[in-house]
């Protein structure tokens, strides 16, 4: 065989194109084995079509590759499980194929992941993405609010609270501005010579308010006890309380419909029907 | 190497495979089907293919590149030789999309030549010639048909393009 003829034949341009059928080709490869010269410019033709070839490479559009190559694993994948070794070596240069039928057509249909799957699942992706950061958005507003309403509602009692020390105190400036009431001065008698009360009388209303200003902290389990002296007969008034005996705020007693002096004992917590003179405390008249 | 990877069955290597031949493999089958829809199904066959095959490829015959990039163009040709292809495509005009006229990539092999290179230096009939064999899925005696041209004259004249695009790799 002529080798430069058969090179120059143009065979080895339909080989590498794809051109011959089964038999041409092995016969092309058998030279390609015999001959260098063959080989040689075969592999030469080789690397001028595939340098032409990626001449024209282009940058496929975004996001293909991920489609592709999920497409190329699923596919894959439902090949292993229904046929494991479907394969059949494919030859390097083949023949050209005539036109397919339909039917040929359906079989080469590749497992593909379509646009609108891949969307529905970048979709499905986004929205849990979104779920999550919006419960979690959520739950820190949640406890934010609790927080918050927590707060209010220690405000508002603190609020309460105020008003209603607020109008104590409003009362008893009244009481202290009150013309009506009288004050009555009781002093300590000689087992507390340092302790000084007030009683603030209204002989109009029968109201009785005390101030105290200084007494001795009472025994434990002993309240102070206020008695009101009409003709000599002591009335009871009231125990204080524990903020009164201790001088924060003025006390409303008992009503007291007459009285001449006021006086002060220590008596059992809750109080006594008739005061314990030898505990007497204060004592002033009017 | 990509090559063993893909004989001991790494899919991994897959994504490598792609990101080495993607550019150049996409441009074939785009040229040849010319959609970008058709372009991805075709591509994706072919690594589907290439997978499959792998153990037919033998690298004492040639370069990994020559080989994938044969069954990539050999499967575009399948589909526009189809009949359900050419009855949809019947009212399609050729090139009409922006991504034919995209520069080339930057290339992975040191030989590379580039596009407007290939132009300058093939001739108007060269490179007619050329496009139908490679891009059209023609045979050298459908191209003398089509251009009504002696074989003869197809023939030596695909023998000079190539003649011309080997030099410009040498």
């Amino acid at each position: 065989m002529n080798i430069q003829e058969y090179i120059e034949s143009g065979i080895l341009e339909q080989y590498a194109l794809g051109e011959l059928d089964e038999a041409q080709r092995a016969d092309v490869e058998r030279q390609a084995a015999a001959y260098p010269e063959v080989r040689a410019e075969l592999e030469q033709i080789e690397s001028a079509l595939g340098a032409y070839g990626e001449a024209h490479a282009l940058t496929p559009p975004a996001g293909m590759k991920e489609r592709v190559l999920a497409g190329f694993q699923a596919s894959i994948r439902q090949g292993a499980e229904q046929v494991p070794q479907a394969s059949t070596p494919e030859p390097v240069v083949r023949q050209m194929s005539a036109p397919t039928t339909e039917e040929e057509d359906a079989k080469i249909v590749p497992f593909r992941v379509s646009w609108s799957m891949a969307a529905a699942v970048a979709l499905l992706l986004l929205s849990g993405a979104a779920n999550l950061v919006f419960y979690n958005k959520w739950k820190a507003a949640e406890n934010d609010l609790v927080v918050a309403q927590n707060q209010q509602a220690s405000i508002a009692s603190t609020v309460q609270a105020v008003n209603k020390t607020l109008s104590t105190r409003n009362q008893e400036l009244a009481v202290l501005r009150s013309d009506q009431f009288k004050t009555v001065a009781l002093l300590g008698t000689p087992s507390a010579p340092g302790a000084n009360a007030r009683v603030l009388y209204n002989p109009t209303t029968k109201a009785v308010y005390l101030d105290v200003r200084k007494l001795p902290a009472p025994p434990p389990g002993k309240q102070y006890q206020l008695w009101a002296l009409d003709q000599g007969k002591p009335v009871d008034a009231g125990v204080l309380a524990a903020a009164t005996a201790a001088g924060d705020s003025l006390q409303q007693m008992k009503d007291i419909a007459s009285a001449q002096a006021f006086a002060m004992t220590v008596e059992k917590e809750g109080g006594s029907p008739t005061p314990t003179l030898s505990t007497m405390t204060v004592v002033g008249n009017i | 190497m990509l090559v063993q990877r893909l004989r001991d069955r790494d899919e991994s290597a897959m994504t490598l495979f792609y990101e080495k031949y993607s550019n150049a493999l996409y441009g074939v089958i785009f040229r040849i089907v010319k959609k970008e829809e058709i372009a991805e199904d075709v591509l994706q066959e072919s690594l589907v293919k290439i997978w499959h095959s792998f153990q037919s490829y033998d690298p004492s015959k040639g370069r990994l590149f020559t080989w994938v990039l044969n069954i990539s163009r050999n499967l575009a040709i399948d589909k526009i030789r189809s009949r359900q292809y050419r009855v949809n495509s019947r009212t399609q005009p050729i090139e009409e999309s922006a991504a034919l006229r995209q520069a080339a990539e930057p290339s992975f092999r040191p030989e590379h030549i580039g596009l407007q290179e290939v132009t300058r230096q093939l001739n108007p009939e060269q490179k007619q010639i050329i496009d139908l064999l490679y891009f059209g899925g023609f045979t050298q005696s459908e191209v003398a048909e089509e251009l009504n041209l002696p074989l003869g004259t197809v023939k030596t004249r695909a023998r000079a393009a190539i003649k011309v695009l080997s030099k410009l790799i040498r």
